[in-house]
């Protein structure tokens, strides 16, 4: 009568429960068992459980028999059906009055769920690890000390090894805490913060980054870390400076247009008033000033146009002499309607150069007229005179046009080449000095001026003799050994 | 010259507009003088007192916002009527009117000019 509850509850263990003599031959077994794994009677457990004929290599039953201890292990079993169960094999001895191991208990728990959602927790960690390493964006993780415990991949290749460093010397090369310090203030109040910082790369580059931070929970909602992202907006904040100069440019261009076209309002007033009152003398002016006027506009045009294209040399061989006397003939009529003399002072050898002949020519009128606007606007004296030079170097060709026009001070030498600055009120753009320092710069030359108020100016453009190499040229160089 | 005739000083640094309102002043019977940038301007105004300026603003030596500021400031000069004449009149109008301590000019025209607004304002204001 007592016999009956105890089988009841060994058929009731949610679980497979099998007795087991030393040969492995399944003595007795639940009903749970019998469901999944059919009848057993005569069958040794590795062919009911793994459908095979011979004993497992490991065995939990033997190792029982064995020693006398319990053990475990985690197997894989197939059920009559041939569904793959994965179970937790527990066993434990069965003993005699004598103590002897007469047969060993196997209890065996289907974990066949919790092996599918192990899996799959592994997948999504997998997943987010992804995720937080490849994301385009810089991830540190900063304990209350500001060391960094946690980082990702975009933060390493950008700012080189992180873990366990101070944030501040990562991002910022700094010795100290910054001051505001944005995970400092998130420790505090556990809010999140934007702002925007520039911070150095491991190989010097100063980036704009827009930062993120956001406090990290323990399940008891203590502030444990603050994640910092940043996102890298350099590139936006360089479209939004060339969308500025373009701004500028426009600005200066109309302002610049305004001028001009009263110049010529001015021209042809005075051609039209001239015709009628037949003054030839009037229609002389008014048309010289017309001219004058269109060609500003002309050398504004290709100015602008120069500019707005960031172009390649269109490299040829070029005689040095033979540019600056182009240069000289094309402001010639410019020069006597003004007065000013024009002088050529040659080195008896001065060669040929590469260069973008067009280009060439357009930095050294853009010089050569500027020279002119210097002689017009020095009211103090007579006498104006522009000199142009070449000095044939070993590795360059040295232009220089000099002028004793009304000088430049200090501020004005100092902004000749920026972009936008001109020192000729209403008549420049800003654009001439500094397209032709571009000129010069692609050609992989510069200028210098050497000027003083009241005394004139002297251009020096030096170009050298053979084109620059450029960068993939000259690492192709570098592997042949060349350079 | 008749004792009406009056004299305009236009101040520019451009010479090419320099010409064009000297020939369209003088064409309506004014005397005119000119000068190239704000140190001529001053200096001119020391030879001699004209009825009217035309005064550009953006020039190099002395700039019009300090030769204007400067006229506007002087005892003797105060009361010649100013047309501002540039290609910025609109920026030069905001930064007189933010400056309360100085008088705002009594004309200003954008470049480039309608020539019959321009002889219009110029007889108003020497009439």
């Amino acid at each position: 009568m007592m016999e009956l509850p105890y089988k009841d509850y060994f058929d009731a263990v949610p679980g497979y429960l099998t007795v087991q003599d030393r040969d492995l031959k399944i003595v007795t077994a639940n009903d749970r068992f019998r469901q999944d794994f059919g009848d057993f009677e005569g069958r040794y457990c590795y062919q009911v459980y793994k459908h095979r004929a011979e004993r497992c290599e490991i065995c939990p039953v033997m190792r029982t028999f064995s020693d006398g201890q319990r053990h475990s292990s985690e197997e894989t079993v197939t059920c009559v059906d041939g569904r793959e169960v994965s179970v937790l094999v527990y066993t434990k001895p069965i003993r005699n009055g004598n103590g002897e191991i007469t047969a060993v208990l196997e209890m065996s728990t289907d974990v066949t769920e919790m092996k599918s959602l192990q899996a799959r927790l592994r997948a999504s960690q997998q997943r987010y690890h992804t995720l937080f390493e490849e994301v385009p964006c810089y991830i540190s993780v900063q304990d209350r000390e500001l060391n960094i415990y946690d980082s990702n991949k975009a933060l390493k290749e950008t700012f080189g090894r992180c873990l366990g460093r101070k944030c501040y010397e990562v991002y910022k090369r700094r010795d100290e805490e910054c001051y505001p310090c944005m995970v400092q203030d998130t420790f505090t109040d556990g809010k999140r913060r934007v702002h925007e910082e520039v911070v150095t790369s491991r190989d010097g580059k100063l980036l704009n980054v827009l930062v993120h931070t956001a406090p990290i929970r323990n399940p008891e909602g203590e502030i444990t870390g603050v994640m910092e992202m940043g996102a890298d907006i350099t590139r936006i904040r360089e479209l939004q400076s060339q969308l500025t100069s373009i701004g500028l440019l426009i600005s200066s261009i109309s302002h610049g247009l305004k001028g001009l076209i009263n110049g010529l309002d001015g021209g042809i007033y005075l051609v039209n008033n001239g015709l009628k009152k037949d003054n030839p003398q009037r229609v002389e002016k008014g048309w010289d000033i017309v001219l004058r006027n269109v060609g500003r506009i002309r050398s504004m045009v290709l100015d602008i146009l120069y500019y707005a294209k960031d172009r390649e040399p269109n490299w040829e061989t070029l005689t040095a002499a033979s540019v600056i006397e182009e240069v000289r003939g094309v402001i010639a009529d410019k020069a006597a309607e003004q007065g000013v003399a024009l002088m050529l002072n040659l080195d008896a050898e001065t060669g040929d150069f590469e260069g973008d002949a067009k280009a060439v020519r357009t930095l050294l009128i853009n010089l050569a007229e500027n020279s002119l606007d210097a002689c017009r606007l020095d009211s103090k004296r007579d006498g104006h005179a522009v000199t142009f030079g070449v000095r044939g170097g070993i590795d360059h060709v040295h232009f220089e046009i000099e002028d004793n026009g009304i000088g430049m001070d200090g501020e004005t030498r100092e902004k000749a080449f920026s972009l936008f600055f001109s020192s000729k009120g209403g008549e420049g753009t800003g654009l001439g000095l500094f397209i032709s320092n571009k000129i010069a710069q692609a050609h992989g030359g510069s200028i210098t001026l050497d000027s003083a108020p009241g005394k004139g100016t002297k251009f020096t453009v030096s170009l050298p003799r053979n084109r620059p190499m450029r960068d993939e040229e000259e690492l192709e160089f570098s592997d042949l050994g060349v350079v | 010259m008749s004792e009406t005739t009056k004299t305009v000083l236009i101040v520019d640094d451009e010479p090419d507009t320099c010409t064009y309102f000297s020939t369209v002043l003088e064409d309506r019977g004014f005397e005119t003088v000119t000068a190239g940038n704000g140190a001529e301007g001053m200096a001119c105004l020391e030879a001699s007192m004209p009825d009217l300026i035309t005064l550009d603003v953006t020039m190099p030596e002395k700039s019009g916002v300090r030769l204007y500021r400067e006229i506007k400031a002087h005892e003797r000069w105060k009361s010649i009527p100013v047309i501002i004449i540039t290609g910025v009149a609109d920026d030069f109008e905001k930064f007189i009117s933010s400056r309360k301590s100085v008088q705002p000019p009594e004309g200003y025209l954008a470049k480039p000019i309608d020539v019959e607004k321009f002889l219009g304002l110029v007889d108003e204001l020497t009439g």
